[in-house]
């Protein structure tokens, strides 16, 4: 960074609208306003929790940073340079895992190592094979490079993910619910180890989740949207003090606080989000339909 | 394949199983110790009756082909319809004078021949088709039309323009082979899962290398599935097109036979077929096998 600040990343009046296929209600089609007018800057360094009622175009949003779409108005920046495309330089955690399920954890690691890197130069397929492994053993998998994916638990397998996208070594991680889909304890695990990651590598995280909590507990500041059309509510920033300290954080009297504030900014827009027909988060901040999901697809 | 789209199939793939709390996550599982000998005894002898459970059926019918021309027929089938010693003497005359190697030979260089022609077309094609929308709107109604062909219907066409050589021949299994491997390598790129297609997406990769580590790899059961299918069809319309007009080949050793009047012969090149209808089955089943093994998660689990 030279003289001026310089955010790592930067929205600027961003904007997305789709066109909504044609429908028996609405035969010619009709037009959907996911984000409106997000302006939004972040440190590099930074941890951004996001919260927002569902529908209210947080996955949209984290699609725009990943440059997987492109906005409609407005601007998004990654270190001052507009966003065009998908890059190295980010990386991105989905809730279902999305690993390649031919590939051994070590594979799946490796995958964004093939082929030439950033600054030109290719690995060796023994370099990848140390790189992963180092991975793997960051996020506490070590052992298990030869695992397919269907012999890991749902927690190893996000581990896997988490592992996969900071083997490149990108600057930003965009992770979105990745913790939606474990169970209490696995996520509290999942959420520490994250934070351990976090200040170790000092990745810039922008965090999307439907917990209340882990919003809170993770983010350096939590950013709220509002029901449909997204825009930018409020930006809370949370103070919890010195966090590497032994002690529950969550019951700390700030940490209520904090969680009390982010729930009333949500509540009213969850209503008005549920009227619309989005049931998927409560005023609580719990998700009912969140755990017990229907298996879909491959029958056994 | 556009990034919008893509993000609403997100919402919907729930695809991976949601498992069980696992407090004991990254620790390895052991599977408790067999308590003693005894359940190890009785489950020998469980599997023991199951593998004659399972062979029974064989067993029993090889019993009636013997004892059934002999005790229930009346003699006047029995020269239609030998009993099995007398059809394995005659397969076993066969093998000693080579004949059976012969025919055999031929069978198989057709089918091969065939089947590789259209393993290797139909694969590309189907990848071609699948990638560019464009493409498969064009051919499908054409494919379709064809599809619902029977290969053998088109016998008569293919042995008038190419003649009743070898051209003709290959050139009828590599049809009916073709059908199935294009077919399931179709479905096997459309069925990816988009959700790993984003994840590739946004790691930059272009178009070619999406395909090749991503949507290829993918498909690669899928598209097996097709070939074990296609290797059963190929042998099926290659004895057939044997029947019809040949020299040699196991088709026409079964046709000939029976022309001859050697009925032991007849169905020894009829045991033969089947023998090697079952082995090329049987190989294909484990090259499929073999290339899904990170498919077959779901079903073994529990076991
Ligand atoms: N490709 C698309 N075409 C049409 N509409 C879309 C598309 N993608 C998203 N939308 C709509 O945009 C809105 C925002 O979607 P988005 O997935 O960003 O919500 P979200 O905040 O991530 O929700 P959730 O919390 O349920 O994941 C939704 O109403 C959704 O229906
Ligand atoms: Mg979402």
């Amino acid at each position: 960074m030279t003289q001026s600040y310089v955010p790592k990343i930067s929205l600027q009046n961003v904007g997305k609208t789709f066109t909504v296929r044609p429908t028996k209600d609405a035969p010619l089609g009709s037009t959907l306003t996911a984000l409106d007018g997000i302006t939004l800057d972040v440190a590099a360094g930074e941890f951004l929790t996001l919260v927002g009622p569902s529908g209210s175009g947080k996955t949209t949003l984290l699609d725009l940073l990943a440059g997987l779409t492109r906005p409609d108005t407005g601007k998004v920046l990654l270190d001052g340079k507009e966003v065009t495309g998908p890059g190295k330089d980010r990386a991105v955690v989905f809730q279902q895992y999305a690993l390649f399920p031919w590939r051994t954890a070590a594979a799946n690691v490796s995958f964004g190592l093939e082929g030439t890197g950033p600054d030109g130069k290719r690995l060796s397929r023994r370099e990848r094979a140390e790189r992963a492994r180092t991975y793997l053993d960051l996020v506490g998998l070590a052992g298990f490079e030869d695992r397919y994916p269907h012999e890991l638990s749902g927690g190893m397998k996000q581990r896997v993910a988490i592992a996969r996208s900071l083997a490149y070594e990108p600057d930003v991680l965009l992770m979105d619910e990745p913790f939606a889909a474990l169970d209490a304890q696995t996520r509290e695990q999942l959420q520490e180890e994250l934070l351990r990651i976090w200040r170790t590598t000092g990745k810039t995280i922008i965090f999307i989740t439907h917990g209340i909590d882990e919003a809170v507990y993770l983010g350096q500041r939590v950013a709220v949207l509002s029901s449909r059309p997204g825009r930018l509510k409020e930006i809370v920033p949370i103070n919890l003090g010195d966090r590497t300290r032994d002690g529950d954080v969550r019951s700390d009297a700030r940490f209520v606080e904090h969680r009390h504030k982010v729930w009333a900014l949500l509540h009213d827009e969850v209503l008005k989000a549920q009227q619309a027909g989005h049931t998927k988060i409560l005023p609580d901040g719990t998700a009912p339909d969140e755990t017990p999901q229907p298996i879909s697809g491959k029958a056994a | 394949m556009s990034a919008p789209t893509l993000t609403t199939n997100t919402h919907s793939t729930t695809q991976t199983s949601v498992t069980s709390p696992t407090a004991d996550d990254v620790t390895l599982r052991r599977s408790p110790a067999p308590a003693a000998g005894l359940s190890r005894i009785k489950s020998g002898l469980v599997n023991g009756g199951r593998a004659l459970w399972r062979a029974g059926a064989i067993l029993l019918f090889l019993l009636l082909w013997e004892l059934g021309p002999l005790y229930l027929a009346p003699a006047s089938t029995r020269v239609f319809l030998p009993p099995l010693h007398e059809v394995l003497a005659a397969l076993g005359s066969l093998i000693a004078n080579g004949q059976l190697q012969n025919h055999l030979g031929a069978s198989l260089t057709r089918s091969a021949s065939g089947f590789g022609i259209a393993v290797v077309s139909a694969v590309v094609l189907g990848l071609l088709v699948a990638w560019y929308g464009a493409l498969d709107r064009f051919l499908n109604p054409l494919l379709e039309v064809f599809r619902n062909t029977a290969a053998l219907a088109l016998l008569p066409v293919f042995t008038l323009l190419l003649g009743i050589g070898e051209t003709s021949k290959i050139s009828i299994v590599a049809y009916a082979a073709f059908f199935p491997v294009l077919l399931n390598t179709i479905a096997g790129v459309r069925t990816v899962d988009p959700l790993l297609i984003r994840a590739a997406r946004s790691l930059g990769l272009s178009n070619f290398t999406l395909f090749q580590k991503v949507i290829l790899p993918s498909a690669v059961p899928t598209i097996f599935t097709g070939i074990r299918m296609a290797g059963t069809s190929s042998i099926l319309v290659l004895i057939a097109a044997e029947m019809v007009g040949a020299k040699a080949g196991l088709g026409y050793l079964i046709v000939n036979s029976q022309m001859s009047f050697l009925i032991p012969d007849m169905y020894a090149g009829i045991l033969a077929v089947s023998l090697l209808g079952l082995a090329v089955n049987y190989l294909l089943v484990g090259v499929e096998r073999h290339f899904s093994r990170w498919r077959t998660a779901v079903g073994s689990r529990n076991s």
